[in-house]
């Protein structure tokens, strides 16, 4: 992010956000975040499409989670058996059926520690400094739109998020 | 099931989803701190009596050949069964973009992790040295040995184990944006415990981004983790040779039973708490009449798994098998097949109707028979198969004692003391989800949905 100026923008609805957002992307500023109470569809699809983000990473951490987990159950469950190998009644050392269950159940318990770890690290968590521009409001009720910019670009970019349903535009030092 | 949703003149904002649930988890009166001191009071009293089996030995309880698994695998059984619409309704329902979750999954999350916590606890309560519990664990010893990863036990562990992981995560997750937002709008050591619990979270696009594709590959995970557990803990019966317990039936049987069970228990839970707390606006009758016709539809499920199981034992003609089923019918605790019979087969049946569906009275009655007549029904599969066994002359039926039925009352007030004590201090509903399904609570809401006033 770089610019001498933020301006913050509040919209009431996600589609005038996702809207201002558009109309930021029309005039070539992409340097913005987005605040939002809930996950908005329509506020995502607009940062996806000037950000070109595709699916989110995490689904690699958890696909690798699930491969380490499904490898774990399988090592220690064979390993153990050769290990520990008496012949009972002729089974076989390292009998894969039952121990389905186990390699099962680690790879899901992997992939979802790949999927919660990831999620904390790939969105930053946990933050000990407030992201610039955050309002209470837009935890509860408001749609907030963060735009850095240079100083002589502000008044454009008001009038931009204006136009497209900001409630308010507040000016604020980057 | 959109086309039964008439408008109403209700128009609730996203404040209102914030205040309702900053008012639930406003300071608490005495009235909640004597409700919660009466459950503290009961699980001491299952605690002390506990105390007293590890002492005097399993002697104290109403064991004996041929029953040596009876009430305390009962309850084992009956609260992961419990916990298992909590990950129905939060998992499954999410998956197939269900929005009358919204307002009741949260509820259902936190009972799955409570129950199962107090699930975990009866294995090592039945267990005659509990103290030795973590021999099921697969650690590194000087011995070098290891759990039978052949035992259905041993699965148990580990499908509990990464039952309560996931479930846990899952519901902790879903809490941040909630718990961020409670940051916010609040004051004093509050803040300060929901600054620490809500990691930073500010809701920006990334953090969404993120969030959204983890819940939904947890929902993803849950889904068949699920399904496995519950099978898992059938097959400690179905493995076994007892007539009455050897039967493929079981896994589908059990998970369709869990789901009927859990549902149940989060209307018996759900219909008081939205009148005391008073969430009526959160939690319609819409929400309820959904949560009811998924107890009809396990109700009937759960009706034919009764049938099919008669009919292969009948199909079969093995004499062992056909004087189990006998027995199970009109031998010593025939009574409790009837209730089991009674409160799962045909009482859920007036839920057929519309109108008893829109009544919480109702609601509320028909789901406390129902959490009676699952326990029954796994209290007859469990005792009541062992009670008659290959032997004739070991026969004998169980009937508990003092300490398992106090340890059993002691396990109930554990579990709604935890609920109770999350429900004032962290959301009971999930304020960002209903926010985001904000039309579809404006249109359920009010008096007009579906057939008549609450009641």
């Amino acid at each position: 992010m770089s610019g001498d100026i933020q301006l913050i923008g509040s919209f009431v609805t996600d589609d005038a956000c996702a809207e201002a957002i558009e109309a930021l992307h029309h005039a070539k500023i992409v340097a913005f975040h987005t605040f939002s109470p809930f996950p908005s569809e329509k506020i995502a699809e607009a940062v996806n499409e000037v950000r070109g983000w595709g699916r989110s990473p995490v689904r690699k951490f958890v696909m690798a989670g699930g491969f380490t987990g499904a490898l774990t159950g399988l090592v220690v469950t064979v390993g153990t058996s050769w290990e520990w190998n008496i012949n009972t009644g002729g089974r076989p050392i390292a009998s894969i059926t039952p121990y389905i269950v186990i390699i099962f159940e680690l790879m899901i318990l992997f992939g979802v520690l790949g999927a919660v770890s990831s999620f904390f690290f790939k969105s930053g968590l946990p933050a000990f400094d407030q992201s610039p521009g955050y309002r209470t409001r837009f935890g509860a009720d408001r749609f907030g739109l963060v735009v850095q910019a240079a100083e002589g670009d502000a008044a454009k970019i008001e009038a931009l998020m204006r136009d497209a349903g900001a409630e308010e535009v507040v000016r604020e030092a980057a | 099931m959109a086309a039964a949703v008439e408008p109403s003149n209700i128009q609730l904002s996203y404040l209102d989803v914030d205040r309702t649930a900053q008012r639930v988890m406003a300071p608490a009166g005495l009235k909640y701190w004597m409700w919660v001191a009466f459950c503290a009071f009961l699980a001491a009293l299952g605690g002390a009596f506990w105390t007293r089996q590890i002492y005097e030995g399993l002697g104290v309880t109403g064991y004996g050949q041929p029953t040596l698994w009876a009430v305390y695998i009962t309850n084992f059984v009956f609260w992961v069964g419990i916990a298992h619409s909590g990950t129905l309704i939060s998992a499954v329902l999410l998956l197939f973009r269900t929005r009358w979750r919204t307002a009741v999954y949260r509820c259902a999350e936190t009972m799955t992790i409570f129950a199962v916590v107090t699930a975990g606890l009866f294995p090592i309560v039945h267990l005659g040295r509990p103290w030795f519990f973590y021999w099921l664990c697969p650690y590194p010893n000087e011995r070098f040995l290891q759990p039978d990863f052949r035992s259905p036990l041993t699965w148990d562990f580990f499908a509990i184990s990464t039952y309560l992981t996931t479930s846990a995560l899952f519901l902790s997750v879903g809490l941040i944006p909630d718990i961020a937002n409670m940051r916010d709008i609040s004051i004093g050591w509050r803040k300060k415990f929901y600054t620490v619990l809500s990691c930073g979270w500010q809701g920006t696009d990334r953090q969404w981004r993120n969030f959204s594709m983890a819940y939904l590959l947890l929902a993803g995970f849950a889904t068949p983790l699920v399904l496995s557990v519950h099978s898992v803990v059938s097959w400690d019966f179905a493995t076994m040779q007892t007539p009455g317990m050897h039967s493929t039936i079981f896994a589908p049987y059990f998970v369709a039973g869990a789901i009927f069970s859990g549902c149940a228990l989060v209307l018996t839970l759900i219909i008081p708490m939205r009148k005391l707390l008073q969430l009526e606006d959160l939690v319609t009758i819409w929400h309820l009449d959904n949560l009811a016709k998924v107890v009809l539809f396990t109700s009937i499920v759960i009706t034919y798994s009764y049938a099919t199981e008669f009919f292969v034992v009948w199909y079969t003609q093995d004499p062992i098998e056909m004087m189990t089923f006998h027995e199970r019918l009109f031998g010593l605790q025939g009574y409790m097949f009837g209730i089991m019979i009674l409160c799962n087969c045909l009482i859920p049946l007036f839920l057929f109707s519309p109108r008893i569906r829109s009544s919480t009275v109702w609601l509320f009655v028909i789901s406390i028979f129902v959490n009676i007549g699952m326990w029954s029904e796994r209290f007859v599969l469990i005792s009541g198969s062992l009670s008659t066994n290959t032997m004739p002359s070991q026969w004998k039926f169980y009937v508990p004692a003092l300490t398992e039925v106090l340890i059993t009352i002691g396990s109930f007030g554990w579990f709604l003391m935890n609920f109770s004590v999350f429900a004032k201090f962290l959301p009971i509903v999930s304020m960002t989800e209903l926010k985001d399904g904000i039309e579809w609570l404006r249109k359920s809401g009010g008096e007009r949905y579906p057939y008549r006033k609450a009641s």
